[in-house]
């Protein structure tokens, strides 16, 4: 029978899947960083309302970015000769854990941090590299990143924003849109045709990058559901920019871009969007005393998720150590991450619905209603579950 | 990987091949099997004079897991060893989920390379590789979970709890997408799938299911002062 068959031909001990992510520790010297990190993230929500700090990622407060620049807590994987922590993944996965932990504003240096300078580090010049990271590592130079555009979200590599040649660097025409902290940011570093036209897909794309305040740059804010405007349209007329501006190499731009995404999907930033509700709600049981079965087993069932996705966030980051690009491994953890993420507002409002007589904090119930409006945003900034999906498929051998 | 653990797998290989696990299950006498394993020495590697680190025990318990082969063969191992068995046991029942889990994704991977319709195999459909990526992550957890809660000297309640809650919760979604890619061949008895599927069930259940554990881990960390995320440190890794 062809079932049969089939399964004689699976080996009892051939490769398995995904053997590469891997149980690892973060090395003692990179968790020393903990302490002093905790201390800045704690002064700097204090006072904050929860449903400000359930913002996190989103929160834009420049001179908190500034003072983890001077604490040296920025460009921690950075070479220290760009003025970079000389350190590696584990301690920037520590570094985030606390922030993101406490709902910390880290908007402001998020994308610099962990993706742009990354970046310029791995295809920019000497110059160019001397020019940004430095100012990234201070918290002084903000970037945003130019991916989506009207008709280029999932499919990427329909990007129609044009840059040409002109006979000293490049005119740019063209618009971005969902960009995050463009209409507050130094930089964009965008993904733009430089050649060929959108049936010839990944060749002819490259990485530029636009000072935000340029003659023929736009930026209009995108008001979102939760009446936030932390995304943008940011419109390219005729904007000339030096030749120095082409990051990397011309027609390159899909293999950085690509590389650039593992840096933003692996990072712990995919567990911890919904995690200040998860403490304030424990604080709450404990407070009111429901230590119950129902209640224990919600929290518990909580708590192993977060540890397994805790664990192979630090696999992954252990393959970044390694001086991999772990795509498939961060796509996976991402996908995993993100369906916790969005389940814990959920699951939180539903168990306090069930309890009205405890009154629970406004605070609470404020960061829960903002978490359930913005939690689907989770599986779709950095790449929708379909795609991270597909990714997987891909890593799998099945396509 | 453990020098142990690829002479251990070669013996399992040997004594437990699909027929053999099917004749077992039908309350055949495994005996000979037995005393294999006990000439091996494998079953003392727990023993005091002996101990292998516990995670390398659990790696030999996600062998048996995989090959369907009889728990006793781990519950020998934590009977020797003189120790708590009721932190071991929960640890011992999610490995050899994880075992299972992954073989059962290795067939399933496999099918769908092989099985063709509409003139294409039906690994090439978005709406097959979006269920299989999704059961990869959850046997990617499993695994994480187990070694996680197996790093230490002997696991603490806490980590067994943590282990059998993870991989509990994910089990019958494994073996459902498992099933749905499969068709009706895995419903069949004759095809080796259900010999893993059946188990993911059967060790989901023994000494309680996902619900149990969550609350053992739960009442845990509610007990506690500390916040989540330092607990799960503190306690767990």
């Amino acid at each position: 029978m062809r079932g049969i068959a089939i399964e004689a031909a699976v080996s009892q001990t051939g490769p398995r899947v995904f053997d590469t992510l891997t149980l690892a520790a973060i090395p003692p010297e990179d968790e020393a960083l903990r302490a002093q990190v905790r201390a800045l993230a704690r002064e700097a929500v204090a006072g904050m309302a929860l449903d400000r700090r359930a913002r996190s990622w989103m929160g834009f407060d420049p001179a908190f970015s500034r003072r983890l620049g001077a604490a040296g807590l920025l460009g921690l994987t950075l070479p220290t000769e760009y003025g970079g922590g000389g350190r590696g993944p584990f301690a920037r996965f520590v570094v985030v854990e606390e922030l993101l932990a406490a709902g910390a504003p880290v908007g402001a240096h998020w994308i610099a941090d962990r993706q742009s300078a990354p970046l310029i580090l791995n295809y920019g010049t000497e110059v160019q590299r001397r020019a940004y990271i430095p100012r990234i590592c201070r918290g002084e130079a903000l970037f945003c990143i130019g991916m989506s555009e009207p008709g280029a979200g999932s499919d990427l590599a329909a990007v129609r924003t044009r840059a040409e040649r002109t006979g000293d660097g490049w005119r740019l025409n063209g618009q971005k849109l969902w960009t995050t902290g463009a209409h507050h940011v130094d930089y964009m570093i965008a993904l733009v045709r430089t050649s060929g036209g959108p049936e010839d897909r990944h060749a002819g794309l490259s990485q530029l990058i636009v000072p935000l305040k340029a003659p023929g740059v736009s930026v209009r804010p995108i008001r979102d559901l939760a009446g936030d405007a932390h995304f943008n349209e940011v419109f390219f007329e005729d904007v000339d920019l030096a030749a120095d501006a082409l990051i990397g190499e011309e027609g390159q731009g899909w293999a950085q871009v690509t590389a650039e995404l593992a840096f933003e999907r692996s990072g712990p930033e995919r567990i911890y969007s919904s995690h200040v509700v998860l403490e304030a709600w424990i604080a709450h049981l404990r407070a009111v005393g429901r230590t119950d079965d129902r209640a224990a087993a919600l929290v518990g069932g909580f708590a192993a998720r977060l540890a397994a996705l805790r664990a192979m966030s630090i696999a992954c980051t252990a393959r970044l150590a390694a001086g991999e690009s772990p795509v498939v491994e961060a796509s996976l953890v991402k996908d995993l991450g993100t369906a916790f993420e969005q389940e814990l507002p959920l699951a939180i409002a539903d168990d306090l619905a069930a309890h009205p007589d405890e009154s629970a904090d406004t605070e609470l119930v404020a960061a829960l209603r903002y978490l359930t409006l913005v939690a689907p945003s989770f599986s779709l900034r950095g790449g929708t579950r379909e795609i991270l999906r597909g990714i997987i498929a891909r890593g799998m051998g099945l396509r | 990987m453990s020098a142990f653990l690829s002479p251990f797998e070669a013996m399992l290989d040997k004594l437990f091949l699909p027929a053999r696990v099917r004749a077992i299950d039908a309350g055949g006498d495994w005996s000979p099997e037995r005393v294999e394993i006990e000439q091996s020495g494998f079953l003392d590697a727990l023993a005091p004079d002996m101990a292998l680190p516990f995670a390398e025990v659990a790696a030999l318990w996600r062998a048996i897991g995989r090959r369907a082969a009889p728990l006793a063969i781990g519950k020998a191992m934590i009977g020797r060893s003189g120790r708590d068995p009721d932190t071991a046991q929960p640890v011992l029942l999610a490995a050899a989920i994880s075992g299972a889990a992954d073989r059962v994704l290795d067939m399933t991977t496999a099918y769908a390379g092989e099985r063709s319709q509409f003139g294409k195999p039906i690994g090439r459909q978005q709406a097959v590789q979006q269920q299989l990526a999704l059961m990869a992550e959850e046997v990617v957890a499993i695994r994480m979970a187990v070694q996680l809660a197996a790093d230490c000297d002997w696991p603490t309640a806490e980590r067994a709890a943590l282990a059998k809650a993870v991989a509990a919760m994910h089990a019958p979604h494994v073996a459902s997408t498992a099933h749905a890619v499969h068709g009706a061949i895995g419903i069949s008895a004759e095809h080796d799938l259900q010999l893993y599927t059946r188990r993911l069930h059967a060790w989901r259940l023994e000494e309680g299911g996902e619900t149990a554990w969550s609350i053992a881990l739960g009442r845990a960390l509610l007990a506690s002062d500390e916040n989540a995320l330092d607990w799960i440190r503190n306690v767990l890794f």
